[in-house]
C-alpha cells in the first residue's frame, strides 16, 4: 500500500460563476521513504496539488470535483482525505501529514515566539503539558541544527534570518513525526548556500524517519539533488513522471525537454536561449532552434562610470536625542570601474549590499563617503536640479514586476511619464508613438498601451519595466534582480530580449542577481560581493570557471548540479 | 522601554507647553475680564483692584509668565501667593521665593469664584466613566462584529454588519441621543427601567447624601459608543480580511488548529494595530467631545461644564478644561504607543 495515492484529482475554482479548472486528472503516488518532486512553472498547478492534499485551499472558490486522495500510514486502514470531516482532517494536519511553505518570512506568525508556535502544534496533537511541549521544541530545534535552541524558543520570527526561520518551519512540521511531509518550494526564497544546507537537512530527516516527501519546486537543479521520482506538471496536467534520472536524462515530453534546455547555465554568453514555444510548437521549428547572435562588439576601454571608495551606512542604534550611535555598513569602501558598453554582473547573497550599491549608483540612496564619477562628473556632489536633469542618463529595472508598476496607471502612461518629466519630444502624440514603438521593441503589442498592469503576466510586466527604462535612451541601466521573480522559461525570453536590446540601444548595464548562472550568461565581467566588500572581480568565464576567491567557489559549489 | 516612555513624556510636555501658549493667547481677544468679573455695578476702584488681582495691569508677556507659573506643576511662588491661592503641594525656600511641586493652579471661576481645579475634578469622574463605558461597548461589540464580518465574508452576516456600521457612522450623536433617550427612556421605560435623563450620582432628598445612579450610564454610553463601534467594526473587518490571507494563517491551518483558535488567537492579534489606533483616538476624543450627549442626558461631565462656562464667558474654566483634556489626550496616546509594543513585538520600543 503506498503512503499516498492521488487518483484522477480534478480541482476547480469557481469565480463569478465561471469555473476554471486548475487540475485535470492528477494521479501519482508517494511511498514511504521516498522523495517525489513535483516540478512546474507558475500556474502549472503544482501548489494547488500540494494544498489539495490537506485541503488548505480556501473553499469556496476551490472545489474538488472528482478523484480521490488515499492516505494510509499504517498499511491497514486507508482513508480518502477528501471524504473526511473537518475534525478528522484537523487530526491529520500537522500530525500525520505536515507542510513547509515557500516564504519563511511570512509563514510564521509575527506576534508569537518561535517556541510558542512549535509547542502549540505539539500540545494540540499529543496532549502534553506546556512545559513538556517546550522541552520537545528545544530538542526539535537541536535536530534541525538551529544555534542556541534554548534562546531561539523565546525569539520572534523577525529576529531570525530566512534560513533560520525555514528551520523553525521544518521543526514545526517534524514536531509530531509525520509520515508524509509536503514541502512547497521550501528553498526558493533562500540563498544558494542556505538552500544547500536546508536540502541536506530535509534529506537527513526524511531518511531518519522514513518519511514520504512531496517536494514542490520549479528548479530542476534541486530536483536532481534530492528527488527519487519526478512528476512534471504543465497547465494543470501531469505531462511526464518517472524516476529522476530517467526523466532528467531522457525526457520524453517536449515541455520537460524545454524546461531542461532553457536554463542559462548551459549556454555560453550571447547564444540565444531556447524558449518553451520552440519545443511545444514544432511547426515553427523551421527557424533554427538556437539562433546564433552576432558576436558582440568589442568593448571599448573607455570608462563610463568610476566608483571610488564608496561607503553607504544605515543607522542602527540611536541615542535618546535621536543621534546615531552605530551604523550598519551596507557598502564598505568599494572601488571599481564600469566600461562603456559592457554588462557588469553583480552577484552576492542577500544582505551583501548589492542592491544598496546599485541604488547608490543612481543616487536613489545617499552615500556617506566616496565618489561616483559618471561622464566626468561626481554624481554625489551635484545638486538636486542638476541631478534631476541627469536622471535621464541612468535608469533602473526593478526586481518585482508586480509591485514596481503603479496599478492605477496604464502601461503606456508608465512609459510616457519619464518622457514628459524630461520634456523629451514636443507633443503628447509623438511621445505616445515612441511609447508604442518601445512596446513593440520589447515584444508587446501597441494596443497594450491602454492596459493596466494587472492585465499582464509577470514576464510582460517586466518587459514594460524595461521599456520604461529604455524610453529616455539612457546610457546606463541598472537591472536589480530583474529576472529573479520569473519562471525559467520566461526568464529565458527576457534574457534573450535583453541581449537584443543591448545590441540595438548599446547601453551599459549593471546586472544584479543572486543567481551566478544567469549572471555568467548575461555579463562580460562579474563582480562578487560579500558583506559590503568586493570579493572578486573579473571576466565572466574566468570567475565562473576558475574562481580566485574561496567565497566564490563556495557559491559556485552550492548551485544544485542538475 | 523606559527610555521610550521618558522620551514620549518629554514630547508630551512640549505639546502641553504649546497648548498653554495657544490657550492663553486665544482667550486674549475676548474683552476685558475685569468687567466680566465685577458684573454691572462696580466703581473704577474695584475694577482697578480686580485688574491688579488678575495681573491685567502687567504687560502681556508678564501675564503669560504668571499664567504659566500658575498652571505648571513645578513653580515658583511667594508665601503670600501660596496662601492667597490656596496652593496644594510641597514648597521649599524663603518666604519671598518658594519653589515646589504643586497641583496645577487653574485659577478661579469668574462666576462662582470657586477653584477651577475643583470644578473640573468634580465632573471628571463622570466623563471618564462615560467614555470608558462607551469605549468598552464599542470595542467589544465592534471587534466581534468586525471579526464575524471578515470570517463570514460575503454572507448575510457580513453585509448586515457593514450596513449597521454605515448607519452608525452616518448618524450624528445628538440625533441618535434624542432617539435613544425617547425610545428606551420614555416609550420602553416600563421594560428598561431607565429614564430619559440622569447623571451618575444623585442626592438623597432626605439625608442630603450623594448616591451612585449607575444605571443612568446605559443610554448615554450606548449613544456615545455607536460611532466608534461602527468604525472599529469596519477597521477590524478590513484588517482581519488582510490578515486572514496571510501565509501564517495557512501555516496555522496546516498545523491542524481549529478555525476558532486561528481566528481569535492567531489572526486577531495581528489585526489589532489599526484598531488600537482607532480605539485610543476615539477614547481621547470622547473625553473631550461628549458635550451633546452629556447635555441631552443631563450627565454631569467635563463637556457640559465647558459649554456652560463658554456661555457665560467664564474663561478660566474653559482654559482649565482645555488643558485637562489635552493632558488626557497625551496620556491616552502614550498608552496606545505602549500597547502597540505589547501586542506586536515587532514594534520596537
Amino acid at each position: 500500500m503506498p503512503l499516498l495515492q492521488i487518483k484522477n484529482l480534478d480541482v476547480e475554482f469557481t469565480n463569478n460563476d465561471a469555473p476554471t479548472k486548475a487540475l485535470h486528472g492528477i494521479s501519482f503516488e508517494v511511498n514511504k521513504g521516498e522523495i517525489v518532486a513535483v516540478v512546474g512553472e507558475s500556474g502549472s498547478g503544482k501548489s494547488v496539488t500540494a494544498m489539495s492534499i490537506l485541503q488548505l485551499l480556501p473553499s469556496p472558490p476551490a472545489k474538488y470535483t472528482s478523484g480521490e486522495i488515499l492516505f494510509s500510514d499504517d498499511d491497514e486502514k486507508t482513508v480518502n482525505l477528501l471524504n473526511l470531516s473537518e475534525k478528522e482532517l484537523r487530526s491529520i494536519r500537522g500530525n500525520k501529514t505536515s507542510m513547509i511553505f515557500q516564504e519563511p518570512m511570512t509563514s510564521l506568525n509575527p506576534v508569537f515566539s518561535c517556541g510558542q508556535q512549535v509547542a502549540e502544534a505539539i500540545q494540540l496533537h499529543d496532549r502534553v503539558s506546556k512545559k513538556e511541549a517546550l522541552q520537545r521544541t528545544v530538542a526539535l530545534f537541536k535536530q534541525v541544527q538551529l544555534p542556541d535552541p534554548e534562546k531561539i524558543i523565546s525569539r520572534y520570527p523577525f529576529q531570525l534570518s530566512g534560513g533560520q526561520k525555514q528551520r523553525v518551519m521544518i521543526a514545526m512540521a517534524m514536531s509530531c513525526n509525520p509520515s508524509l511531509l509536503i514541502a512547497d518550494e521550501p528553498t526558493t526564497a533562500l540563498d544558494v548556500t542556505v538552500q544547500k544546507r536546508i536540502l541536506q537537512l530535509i534529506k537527513e530527516l526524511q531518511q531518519q524517519n522514513n518519511m514520504g516527501v512531496i517536494f514542490i519546486t520549479h528548479d530542476l537543479g534541486v530536483v536532481a539533488e534530492i528527488a527519487d521520482k519526478v512528476v512534471v506538471m504543465y497547465k494543470g496536467k501531469i505531462v511526464e513522471q518517472g524516476p529522476t534520472q530517467t526523466v532528467l536524462k531522457s525526457p520524453k515530453h517536449p515541455y520537460t525537454r524545454a524546461l531542461l534546455q532553457c536554463r542559462p547555465a548551459l549556454h555560453p554568453k550571447g547564444e540565444r536561449l531556447p524558449v518553451i514555444s520552440d519545443f511545444l510548437e514544432p511547426k515553427q521549428q523551421a527557424k533554427p532552434l538556437v539562433k546564433a547572435v552576432p558576436e558582440l562588439k568589442k568593448n571599448s576601454a573607455e570608462v563610463l562610470l568610476e566608483v571610488k571608495d564608496l561607503t553607504v551606512k544605515f543607522p542602527s542604534v540611536k541615542n535618546f536625542f535621536g543621534k546615531t550611535l552605530e551604523y550598519n555598513t551596507a557598502v564598505n569602501h568599494v572601488s571599481f570601474d564600469i566600461y562603456k558598453g559592457e554588462t557588469l554582473g553583480l552577484v552576492g547573497e542577500s544582505g551583501c549590499g548589492k542592491t544598496t550599491l546599485g541604488r547608490t549608483l543612481l543616487r536613489l540612496q545617499d552615500a556617506q563617503e566616496g565618489k561616483i564619477i559618471f561622464e566626468g562628473k561626481d554624481l554625489l556632489s551635484i545638486d538636486k536640479n542638476e541631478l534631476r536633469t541627469r536622471r535621464k542618463d541612468f535608469q533602473i529595472v526593478f526586481q518585482d514586476p508586480y509591485s514596481s508598476l503603479n496599478p492605477r496607471k496604464t502601461a503606456g502612461r508608465a512609459i510616457v511619464e519619464p518622457l514628459q518629466v524630461h520634456e523629451v519630444l514636443t507633443s503628447t502624440s509623438k511621445r505616445k508613438e515612441l511609447a508604442m514603438e518601445l512596446l513593440g521593441k520589447v515584444n508587446l503589442q501597441p494596443e497594450h498601451f491602454y492596459r493596466y498592469p494587472h492585465e499582464f503576466s509577470g514576464g510582460q510586466r517586466q518587459r514594460i519595466g524595461i521599456a520604461r527604462a529604455l524610453a529616455l535612451n539612457p546610457g546606463f541601466i541598472v537591472f536589480d534582480e530583474s529576472v529573479s521573480a520569473l519562471d525559467v522559461s520566461v526568464q529565458a525570453q527576457v534574457l534573450n530580449l535583453l541581449t537584443d536590446l543591448k545590441n540595438e540601444f548599446n547601453f551599459t548595464a549593471i546586472f544584479i542577481s543572486h543567481d551566478l548562472s544567469v549572471v555568467k550568461y548575461i555579463s562580460d565581467r562579474i563582480m562578487v560581493m560579500r558583506k559590503g566588500k568586493i570579493e572578486e572581480i573579473g571576466y565572466a568565464e574566468a570567475v565562473y570557471n576558475n574562481p580566485q576567491s574561496a567565497y566564490t567557489s563556495q557559491l559556485l559549489s552550492a548551485i544544485p548540479a542538475g | 522601554m523606559l527610555q521610550y516612555i521618558v522620551r514620549k513624556l518629554f514630547y508630551g510636555i512640549l505639546v502641553m507647553l504649546g497648548v498653554v501658549v495657544f490657550v492663553f493667547f486665544l482667550f486674549q481677544g475676548f474683552g476685558d475680564p475685569s468687567r466680566l468679573v465685577m458684573g454691572q455695578r462696580a466703581d473704577a476702584a474695584t475694577q482697578e483692584n480686580i485688574r491688579k488681582e488678575l495681573y491685567l495691569d502687567q504687560p502681556k508677556w508678564k501675564q503669560f509668565l504668571w499664567y504659566l507659573n500658575d498652571v505648571s506643576p513645578i513653580a515658583v511662588h511667594s508665601a503670600e501667593d501660596i496662601s492667597n491661592k490656596q496652593l496644594h503641594g510641597l514648597f521649599i525656600g524663603t518666604d519671598q521665593t518658594k519653589i515646589g511641586l504643586k497641583v496645577p493652579y487653574l485659577r478661579r471661576s469668574y462666576q462662582s469664584k470657586r477653584e477651577v481645579w475643583q470644578l473640573i475634578m468634580e465632573v471628571l469622574p463622570g466623563t471618564l466613566l462615560l467614555a470608558v463605558a462607551a469605549m468598552i461597548i464599542a470595542t467589544v461589540i465592534g471587534v466581534f462584529l468586525g471579526v464575524t464580518a471578515a470570517v463570514k465574508k460575503d454572507t448575510w452576516m457580513d453585509t448586515s454588519s457593514i450596513f449597521l456600521s454605515i448607519v452608525g457612522i452616518s448618524a450624528p450623536s445628538f440625533f441618535m441621543g434624542i432617539i435613544i433617550a425617547y425610545l428606551f427612556g420614555f416609550v420602553l421605560s416600563k421594560f428598561t427601567g431607565l429614564h430619559m435623563t440622569g447623571s451618575w450620582f444623585d442626592i438623597d432628598e432626605v439625608t442630603g447624601e450623594k448616591y451612585l445612579t449607575l444605571k443612568n450610564l446605559w443610554l448615554p454610553a450606548i449613544t456615545l459608543g455607536i460611532r466608534p463601534l461602527a468604525i472599529i467594526a469596519q477597521l477590524t473587518r478590513s484588517s482581519m480580511l488582510d490578515v486572514l490571507n496571510q501565509d501564517y494563517i495557512r501555516t496555522a491551518y496546516a498545523k491542524g488548529l481549529s478555525k476558532n483558535v486561528i481566528v481569535w488567537k492567531h489572526a486577531l492579534r495581528n489585526a489589532l494595530n489599526p484598531v488600537i489606533t482607532a480605539i485610543t483616538g476615539w477614547f481621547a476624543e470622547l473625553l473631550a467631545g461628549a458635550f451633546f450627549v452629556e447635555y441631552i442626558f443631563g450627565w454631569k461631565g467635563i463637556g457640559k461644564l465647558t459649554v456652560d462656562a463658554l456661555e457665560k464667558l467664564d474663561f478660566p474654566v474653559v482654559m482649565g478644561s482645555v488643558l485637562v483634556c489635552a493632558s488626557l489626550f497625551i496620556l491616552v496616546n502614550l498608552l496606545a504607543d505602549i500597547l502597540y509594543g505589547v501586542i506586536d513585538p515587532r514594534v520596537q520600543i
